[in-house]
Parts: structure tokens; C-alpha cells; sequence
């Protein structure tokens, strides 16, 4: 055996990640790790590849050991070709760094690997999540490891990187390696893995060469599912909520397109197309160059939650007036100064990257979910806590974040898709016209995705007004009403939807990259 | 509450009860008092200096906003109790505009806090400086008003209430108040903060200005208690406040920490210059073994984090 572990107990401040948990895998075999956020996946390949040490049991691993963790662990202000040759950079006389040896090894390293659309010289912060992961693997795939630990490699990838990365995993597994990645998109593990363990609670449930995505959730979550994807077909889509026209931003160029109410509009393309670019500018929290936003609010109060007191009545329709003139504005000028004008507007952003720009990790759950609500419970700048208490134990509830634990605790100590929630529960509370979701069930496990793609749905049937992104192209086809392909900042087609087949998207995507 | 507050409170006591059985006469009350209102003023700083490093920021001017107001209080009261009012107004703002001018290059031209608050620092000496022409108050003979005097005279000082008011203030602005909770989300993270419609920027600008009010503060007690301004009057309290502020348990990275472990760090640092100075242990000694004590301290806070 190349990588067995047996027995292993590992707890963080007295929660138990790993319970009695064991894992075994040979040379020669690509071997997935299955189960649910906070299965205990992580913490497995951290201990098994000796990040972290076990509190109890045995871990042997034969063979030079390379990890990719979920974290990416690039250092953002040193160059991709500073990165990739951290630990063994070129040297000269008396040890020295070559530093102008650096992006040709790089470079070198790249396109041996099969990597071209990344230039060495650039620093790592300024790349896409995408292709940091790219770099990430291949820095893991430049060591020529026997053991390979692969944890989310694909969370970040479009299908393209992911088939290239694919194609790395077979060349080392028949090379004699022993490769164990985990992921939450059933369709990969099926088509890679030899043998698939799936994890639970933090111990092993069921080690199988087949596996069905049924079974496997069954295994993952102890219960079973209906049918993945809710019916959007039937969602009623009314008059226009949000009008953009000619925005060029960052990688945009002159995007104009409507988004109505109670339409869950998808945008699709290949990594890196500026989707990324769209959903920051249009909440403000990037400067277009050029274009016009509308937020169209014709009845303001009329789809709102009753107010608590009257109070907040007259502050919301202070709010609405600010909306009015603060945004619907014509002319060349963008009037969006920032996230806060944007908020005002009623548009909600729930960010790809939860840890570094959604959550605030060491304050509490409730502190999380109030942030952008705060004023909306208070007093002369005091808050109201037991307003406050009152809106997060329902927020919470009705959401099942945490499982009824209590909201004080951090919200770095939850799982991956209470995180997730905990970010959706703050954006409900705003009650919000237009939501603009990106990427929201990455690294999110099956169940948490299911309750995600259910709560979009009741957000369009409420006649909110949802753009939505994912790097797994098969959401965008199942879960909306229309797509736009974005490829080079342009859109290049629309799709009416739902689409149902990934295909067709991934298609549209590439299809005129190819005649050019 | 954090746990480090309640360790700052413990080491303490600790440190004044070693004291009191090392030197008697700290176990009374003029002794205890004594430690006290030396501790306000390093309290008054830190104050300042926890709101800024409570959004990973540091006040490097402090000394000097401290010193310059010093000087406008005891110069344009002239020791007269009836310009009392206008010149405490005069040297506040003095302190918040510095404070508010600090905030400003910070959040708004980004610069570096550690470059913008020792610019300020820099050209609050030389104007300072440059309008006392280099003499010391002392020489021009302008003493602090007697109302600011007596604030330091009876059994129980109004120095040290006007200390407990400033804790209660920094501590329900930062516990009860929206803008308290914007500080601690800019603190632990500003790019989610951001994201989230917090105006990290105005939140930033303000904890600066606030920043300056209190060192200008600390200067007017200090006024108060020495009777007169002097040149270089606040140059132990750079130092002072940062320790104080990392003893009492604030993160240096920001986000996390309150003023009662600021107060506990406060008192912590005084006791041991007190301790050290009745044992009549000299000058360098006594700075080693503060330093040391200091170090001692964040050694133990670094292991506790290692242990989380």
C-alpha cells in the first residue's frame, strides 16, 4: 500500500473532524474521495499528507509526496514564475537567484505541462482564480510525485482545464503514481476515479470501484434526494428589473442586455471571458470605463416584508427616493460609486470566494448575516439587538444554517455550505431586487447545492431578479431561463433555456475562438 | 468578551499585588491612586491607538498630536481659567483635525499608515517647535488653568472619572452601536466588508480622527498634572500605547480586542515601571526588565494562539 491510514481521530477546539477514520490507496490508481462539506475530506488529506498531525491512529505514506490544497497558496505578490520556482529557483555563482533565468524555467515548466494562455511574468494576484489553480497544479505536477493529493482541483476549472488536468492525473497514474482528489461534481469522479471512498461525519462510509451518483449521495448524506435541479420553466418572468447597455469594464466590451423579474439569467463561457468583471461592476465594486446601468423599481414597497416598526417604513421610503435618483440616471456618467450605492439600489452580490470576500470568518454567524442590514435594526446608531436576534433566528431557520447551533459561534467554524449560507442568509435580509450570484456552490457539497438551486428558485418565483454565473456549466443549463455566452468580453450568443445540456453552452463558448 | 482582556486583567493584579508585597506603600490607597492616574494617560492614548490597530492600522503621531495640543491649551488659556473652554475646544480639534488629516491620506491616497502618521508626527515637531520658537513653555511661565489642576487633587481624582467615562464611551461605541460592528468587520477583513456596504474608507478616516482627539486628550490631562506643557512631553507615549494595546490583547492584524483588556494593559505597564522604580532598580535596568516583561507577555499570548 502506498497511502494507508487507519484509526484516525483528529477535533478542532473540541469538534471531531476525523472519527476512527481510515483510507487506504495504491499505486497505480486514481482514487476519489467522496462526501458532503465537513465529511472530513480536508482534514483526511492534511493528515495524510502530514500537514497536520492526527490526535490519534497511524498514517503511512510511501513515495514523494505533492499536495494541492483547497486554499490556494500562491503568494499573490510574487510572479507566476516566482511562484512555480519558489523552492528551487535557478541558481548561479555563489547560490544566487538567476533572476533572469526565472520566466524562461517558467515558461518552460508551463508549456511542458501544457499550459500556454499564462504569462510567467505576471504576478499571481492579478490572475484569474482559474489559472492560480493551474499554477497551483502544476507546481504539484512539476515535483513528479508517487503520491499525489489532489483536494478541489477542479472547484475552480472551466471543462477545459479540467480535461487538461485530467490528462495529467491518467499520465501519473499510469506512470505507477497513486493520485486522491476529492470533488463535489459526481460527473468528474465518474469519469476519472478507479475506486471512489465517500466519507461521512468524518469517518469512512463505503469504498466501491462502482458507484452511481444515487447511491453516492445516499452514502454521502444518509438519506436520499428528489430529482437535483428545480423546475424554472414554469417561473413567471415579468417587467425589466435591471437594463444594461453598452458596459465595457475590465475585460467587458460594450454588454448590453435586460434582466427581468423572476428570470434567472445565466452567464456562461469559458473561465476568464470578464464574468467576473460584470458582476463586480454592476454592485459597483469595480469602475466600468464606459456604459449605463438602470435598476428599474417601479413598486417599491409593495413586495416587502411588513416592516417592524414605523420607523423603518419611513427610512425605506427615504431609501427608495435615494434609489431613484441615485442610479436611474441617463448620460455617459456612471452613478454606482460603490457596493453601498449599489445596496441602496436593491441589487445583492453573493462573491465566489467566501472566505476572502464574503465572510468575515472569526466574528460570529449573527455578526455575518447582520452586516449589511445594520442600520435597518437600529436606533441613534444603537442596535436594536432583539430586532436583531428576532431577523438571524429566522433567517437562520428558515435557511438551516448550522443545524440550530448557536449564531454566536464563528463563522469560520462552519462547514463550507453553511458558509455559503450564512453569505445568502446576509443578502435575503436586504431584500434585495436583483442578485447577482457568482459562483455560489463552489466547493459545495451535494446537499447544500440541492437546498442552494431550491432557494434560487423561490427567490424567481418571488419575482426577484437573479444573474447568475457558475464555473459548473451544467447549473447554468438546468437552472435558467436564458443564457449569454461571454467569450473575449462580448457576448457571443444567447441561449434560450433552460438549456438542459452542458454541451450546448461549452459550444457556444468556443465555437467561433476555433473558425478565428 | 475576549479571553485575552481577562488574562491583561489578571496579569494586572498580579503584577500590583507583587508590587504591593515588594514595596508597602503601594497596597494603599494614595499608592494605588498614584498608579492610577499615571495609567489614565496611557490609557488615553492607547484608546486612541486600539481604534486604529483594531482595523490593522497604527498611530505613529501620537506624540506629538499629544505634545502640539499641549501647547495650544496652555497658550491660548494662559493659565486663565475663563479661556478654559475655548482652548480645550482649541486643542481637541487640534487632535482630530491631525487625526482627521492622518485618516484621510490613509483611506482616501493610500498611504501606508506606519509613512502618514510619521509624516504627521514629523511636522507636528517642527510647527510645534517653530511656533514655541525651541523654548519650553516652562520659560514663557504659562501654567495650566486651576480648574484642569484640581482634577488631580482629592480622595478619589475627576481624572480618573473622566478615565471611566472614556471606557465606558469606547466601550459601548464598539459593543452596542452599528458602527462598532463596521469596525471590527473592516478590522478582520475590508474586502468582505467592502462587499458587504460597509464604507471601510469613512470607517477608517474616523477611528484616525478619533485617534488624534484622544492623544490631544491625553495631553490636556497631562497639562493638568504637570501644571504646565513642556517640549517633548509625549514622547514616551508612542511606545506606551502600542504596548499597552498589544498587552490588552488586541490583535495587531486588526479585528479583534477591547478596551477593558487596553485598560488592563495600562495598568500592567505602569505597576511595573512603579514596582521597578521603588525598588530603586536604575534607569537602564529598569528599561530591560520592562521591555523583558513586555516580551514575556506576547510570548504567552503567541503560545495561547498556537493552542486555539
Amino acid at each position: 500500500m502506498t497511502v494507508e491510514a487507519t484509526g484516525i481521530h483528529r477535533a478542532f477546539g473540541g469538534v471531531l473532524a476525523l472519527r476512527d477514520a481510515s483510507f487506504t490507496a495504491r499505486p497505480g490508481e486514481i482514487h476519489a474521495l467522496a462526501g458532503e462539506n465537513g465529511a472530513g475530506k480536508s482534514t483526511l488529506i492534511k493528515v495524510l499528507c502530514g500537514v497536520l498531525r492526527a490526535d490519534a491512529g497511524t498514517v503511512t505514506v510511501s513515495g514523494r509526496v505533492a499536495t494541492a490544497f483547497q486554499e490556494l497558496s500562491l503568494l499573490p505578490d510574487l510572479t507566476v514564475a516566482e511562484n512555480l520556482l519558489l523552492t528551487a529557483p535557478p541558481r548561479g555563482r555563489l547560490g544566487l537567484v538567476r533572476r533572469s533565468h526565472l520566466a524562461a524555467e517558467a515558461s518552460r515548466l508551463l508549456s511542458l505541462y501544457g499550459v500556454s494562455e499564462i504569462d510567467p511574468r505576471s504576478p499571481a494576484r492579478d490572475l484569474a482564480v482559474s489559472q492560480k489553480q493551474v499554477v497551483e497544479l502544476v507546481r504539484v505536477l512539476a515535483l513528479e510525485p508517487d503520491v499525489v493529493f489532489l483536494d478541489e482541483p477542479t472547484a475552480a476549472l472551466a471543462q477545459r482545464e479540467v480535461d487538461w488536468l485530467a490528462g495529467h492525473m491518467r499520465r501519473l497514474r499510469d506512470g505507477g503514481a497513486c493520485v486522491v482528489f476529492t470533488s463535489h461534481r459526481w460527473r468528474e469522479i465518474e469519469r476519472l476515479a478507479d475506486r471512489v471512498t465517500v466519507f461521512r461525519n468524518g469517518t469512512h462510509v463505503a469504498t466501491r470501484e462502482r458507484l452511481t451518483e444515487d447511491e453516492a449521495i445516499t452514502l454521502m448524506t444518509g438519506r436520499t434526494l428528489d430529482a437535483t435541479y428545480p423546475d424554472v420553466s414554469a417561473i413567471e418572468v415579468g417587467e425589466n428589473a435591471l437594463t444594461v447597455t453598452g458596459l465595457t469594464s475590465g475585460r467587458l466590451r460594450d454588454v448590453s442586455f435586460d434582466l427581468r423579474k423572476g428570470e434567472i439569467l445565466g452567464v456562461g463561457g469559458l473561465a476568464g471571458q470578464g464574468q467576473r468583471d460584470l458582476f463586480l461592476t454592476l454592485f459597483g465594486a469595480r469602475k466600468p470605463v464606459a456604459g449605463q446601468l438602470s435598476v428599474g423599481r417601479s413598486r417599491i414597497s409593495a413586495r416587502r416584508q411588513p416592516p417592524d416598526d414605523g420607523r423603518v417604513v419611513a427610512r425605506r421610503a427615504f431609501g427608495a427616493v435615494a434609489r431613484r435618483f441615485g442610479v436611474h440616471r441617463t448620460g455617459e456618467r456612471w452613478s454606482l460609486r460603490g457596493p453601498k450605492d449599489a445596496i441602496r439600489a436593491g441589487i445583492a452580490y453573493v462573491p465566489e470566494d467566501r472566505k476572502a470576500e464574503g465572510l468575515l470568518l472569526p466574528l460570529s454567524i449573527r455578526d455575518n448575516i447582520a452586516l449589511t442590514t445594520l442600520t435597518r435594526r437600529s436606533r441613534a446608531g444603537f442596535i436594536r439587538h432583539q430586532a436583531e436576534n428576532a431577523a438571524i433566528s429566522d433567517v437562520t431557520g428558515k435557511l438551516a444554517i448550522g443545524a440550530g447551533r448557536a449564531t454566536s459561534r464563528a463563522a469560520g467554524e462552519l462547514s463550507g455550505g453553511n458558509q455559503q449560507k450564512t453569505v445568502m442568509a446576509r443578502w435575503l435580509l436586504t431584500d434585495a431586487d436583483v442578485f447577482l450570484l457568482y459562483d455560489v456552490t463552489r466547493g459545495v457539497d451535494a446537499a447544500t447545492k440541492h437546498d442552494i438551486y431550491h432557494l434560487i428558485a423561490d427567490l424567481a418565483r418571488n419575482g426577484k431578479a437573479i444573474l447568475f454565473y457558475s464555473s459548473e456549466t451544467e447549473e447554468i443549463a438546468h437552472l435558467c431561463h436564458r443564457v449569454l455566452v461571454l467569450r473575449e468580453g462580448r457576448i457571443a450568443a444567447e441561449l434560450a433555456g433552460p438549456v438542459g445540456d452542458a454541451e450546448e453552452i461549452v459550444a457556444a463558448s468556443i465555437r467561433e475562438t476555433a473558425d478565428a | 468578551m475576549n479571553r485575552r482582556a481577562l488574562y491583561a486583567a489578571a496579569i494586572a493584579v498580579a503584577v500590583l499585588v507583587i508590587g504591593a508585597v515588594l514595596t508597602p506603600g503601594l497596597a494603599s490607597w494614595p499608592g494605588l491612586r498614584a498608579v492610577l492616574v499615571v495609567a489614565s494617560f496611557t490609557g488615553f492614548v492607547a484608546a486612541g491607538q486600539m481604534l486604529v490597530v483594531l482595523v490593522g492600522g497604527i498611530d505613529l503621531s501620537i506624540p506629538w498630536v499629544l505634545n502640539a495640543a499641549a501647547i495650544v491649551l496652555t497658550t491660548t488659556s494662559l493659565g486663565m481659567s475663563q479661556r478654559l473652554p475655548v482652548a480645550l475646544a482649541l486643542a481637541i480639534g487640534a487632535g482630530l483635525a491631525a487625526g482627521l488629516v492622518n485618516g484621510l491620506g490613509v483611506a482616501w491616497l493610500g498611504v501606508p499608515a506606519v509613512v502618514m502618521t510619521l509624516g504627521m508626527n514629523g511636522v507636528l515637531q517642527g510647527l510645534t517647535l517653530g511656533l514655541s520658537q525651541g523654548l519650553t513653555c516652562d520659560d514663557c511661565g504659562h501654567y495650566a488653568p486651576s480648574p484642569l489642576r484640581d482634577l488631580f487633587a482629592g480622595t478619589v481624582p475627576a481624572a480618573l472619572l473622566v478615565w471611566l467615562g472614556i471606557a465606558l464611551l469606547v466601550t459601548v461605541l464598539l459593543r452596542l452601536t452599528v458602527f462598532g460592528r463596521r469596525v471590527y468587520a473592516t478590522g478582520v477583513n475590508p474586502r468582505a466588508a467592502f462587499l458587504s456596504g460597509v464604507g471601510v474608507k469613512g470607517v477608517t478616516v474616523a477611528l484616525y480622527t478619533l485617534s488624534g482627539g484622544f492623544a490631544a486628550l491625553a495631553g490636556i490631562m497631562l497639562v493638568g498634572y504637570g501644571g504646565q506643557a513642556s517640549l517633548g512631553l509625549g514622547d514616551p507615549y508612542l511606545f506606551e500605547s502600542i504596548a499597552a494595546v498589544v498587552v490588552g490583547g488586541v490583535s495587531i492584524l486588526g479585528g479583534r480586542g477591547d478596551y477593558v483588556g487596553v485598560v488592563a494593559g495600562s495598568l500592567t505597564l505602569v505597576a511595573v515601571t512603579t514596582v521597578l522604580r521603588a525598588q530603586q532598580v536604575p534607569e537602564h535596568g529598569r528599561l530591560m526588565i520592562y521591555g523583558l516583561v513586555i516580551l514575556a507577555i506576547l510570548f504567552a499570548y503567541g503560545r495561547e494562539r498556537a493552542h486555539d
